[in-house]
């Protein structure tokens, strides 16, 4: 689903290689940490396969294709293809639950009679179809980021990027979202989650892959982190 | 395309500042535009006017060539038509006019010249035709009527040419004024925007609600510049008409229909143009 090959990144603003001589492949179906201390460049790997930051140097595939392929209003179609959660949970605060789930289907031209469906389905999916109609600052932080999480996942995209979901949340909330993401992962959709919370590692074990100033300096399909 | 119309109408609202300032530079151009296109096309009909009347004459001396004269003359730039009047015929003209004329004529005999008369076709050619008419041999003497609207011509031109200056400029200023609008209105959304923007949505689409603010902003003057132009000049005109009527106002719809297309069109056409380029330059910030 996702191989970077002999891939490194450079900001612009600073010199220092935010990721290092990085290859890894991750695979169609696979639910993937990826931990590292602050800095390690979780957030630049992300950044990388959603196009927001170009390589400095190797290649990226997602889904088959390389990134290169997505050029210009194309870059709008990959990102398409994938759902992304991140630690702000970019709700507008304006709109309901609802709305802001058929939101990603209103920007992407989804007609509107396969809203309620869909949206149906996603709020189910992470288990607030009961608070449709409440507006972000009437849920707890734990039903945002679910909020956001069937969001991401009500276009069927085949590669959900979650940069540290839980990051806002105490434990239990924590649990609570990484036990969504897991359940969205069993209906196929890969799964990369960014985070630096060991126990969270620790409870449910994936495949991990672990960071340290650019470099991957671990990759056990066992759960174990080298941090 | 209704969410568009939507977005675009709380994009103005929610900058209620921006929107109305734009709104009275936008106004105020297109009324400054409509005024100068009126003022052109009375110029110009004005102009036509004297034109068709504008004429020149040369007194030949008594042993001219008169037909000569008149074939060279023809072949001159500028010249619409020419006519070789004899004295005779110029001395009936005159008492036919002026009966007094035939006393003066009893005593002295026939003082009139044998004369041609040309008509020019622009005004601004009368003065060069004078001029090479006074060097051909046998010619004596040449007339034009119209020195007055030589002077007429050049300064109605050059009022003509400052007004044209000052609409470019005023074009620019709400050219600018379109851009900060917009970019203003894209500001306070964006969050939305990098939220819709992560969710795959194409530039297009960010773009339209905006691009239909700067539509509806250049609508909006140009129809508010139309309520003042139209029953503003027209006033205007019946009164010219009624108190100096030299002056051939121009009245009939159908020549008044261009210029105040012409406000509307340009309106709409600098809302658009803006729009398009303030959300491009916006979105490229963003890359
Ligand atoms: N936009 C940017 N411009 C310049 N440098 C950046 C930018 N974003 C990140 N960096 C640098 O790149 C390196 C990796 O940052 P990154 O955000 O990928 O780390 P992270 O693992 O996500 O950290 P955190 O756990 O704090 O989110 C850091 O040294 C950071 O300072
Ligand atoms: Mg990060």
């Amino acid at each position: 689903m996702i191989v970077f090959r002999n891939v490194s990144l450079a900001y612009p603003a600073s010199g220092a290689l935010a990721l290092d001589d990085l290859s890894v492949r991750i695979h169609k179906g696979e639910f993937v940490y990826l931990v590292g201390h602050s800095g390690a460049g979780k957030s630049s790997f992300m950044n990388l396969v959603l196009k927001r930051a170009l390589p400095t140097r190797g290649e990226i595939q997602v889904a088959g294709e390389p990134l290169a392929r997505y050029r210009g209003r194309r870059t709008a179609l990959l990102r398409r293809r994938i759902g992304t959660v991140f630690q702000d949970n970019l709700l507008l605060e304006h709109l309901s639950a609802y709305d802001n789930v058929a939101f990603a289907l209103r920007v992407t031209g989804v007609p509107g009679r396969e809203w309620p469906a869909r949206v149906g389905t996603a709020l189910r999916t992470v288990g607030l179809e009961a608070r449709a109609h409440a507006r972000p600052v009437q849920l707890s932080q734990g039903e945002q980021q679910r909020v956001a999480i069937a969001r991401a996942i009500v276009s069927d995209p085949p590669l959900l990027l979650a940069d540290e979901p839980t990051g806002n949340l105490d434990p239990d909330h924590a649990r609570e979202v990484l036990r969504v993401l897991q359940h969205v992962n069993l209906r196929g959709t890969t799964v990369v989650f960014a985070t630096h919370a060991r126990d969270l590692v620790d409870t449910f074990r994936h495949r991990t892959l672990t960071l340290r100033q650019g470099r991957l300096v671990r990759d056990d399909p066992a759960g174990g982190y080298a941090l | 395309m209704t969410y568009h119309f939507r977005q675009a109408l709380l994009a103005m609202r929610g900058n209620l500042t921006a929107t109305l300032g734009t709104l009275t530079t936008m106004t105020l151009t297109l009324l400054m535009l409509g005024g100068v296109l009126l003022l052109t096309l009375n110029v110009n009909r004005t102009l036509e006017g004297l034109e068709s009347q504008v004429e020149v004459a040369a007194f030949l001396e008594g042993d001219a060539d008169g037909a000569a004269l008149l074939e060279q003359v023809r072949a001159f730039p500028g010249v619409r038509e020419a006519r070789l009047v004899s004295r005779e015929d110029v001395l009936a003209e005159m008492t036919r006019d002026y009966p007094s004329t035939a006393e003066a004529v009893s005593l002295v005999g026939n003082p009139f010249p044998d004369t041609l008369r040309l008509r020019v076709g622009r005004v601004e050619d009368s003065r060069p035709v004078a001029a090479a008419l006074a060097r051909l041999p046998g010619v004596e003497d040449v007339e034009y009527g119209a020195g007055y609207v030589d002077q007429a011509v050049r300064t109605l031109t050059t009022v003509r040419a400052a007004g044209y200056g000052l609409v470019a400029l005023l074009f620019a200023g709400t050219l600018l004024s379109i851009l900060n609008a917009v970019r203003v209105a894209m500001y306070a959304r964006r969050r939305e925007i990098s939220v819709m923007r992560l969710l795959g949505a194409t530039r297009g689409f960010i773009r339209t609600p905006h691009v239909i603010e700067g539509v509806l902003l250049g609508l909006l003057s140009s129809a508010l510049a139309l309520a003042v132009l139209v029953p503003g000049y027209l006033a205007l005109a019946e009164r010219v008409a009624a108190f100096a009527p030299v002056f051939p106002v121009v009245r009939d719809l159908g020549a008044l229909w261009l210029p105040l297309g012409a406000v509307a069109g340009l309106g709409i056409l600098t809302g658009l143009a803006g729009s398009l380029l303030a959300t491009r330059r916006y979105l490229r910030e963003l890359e």
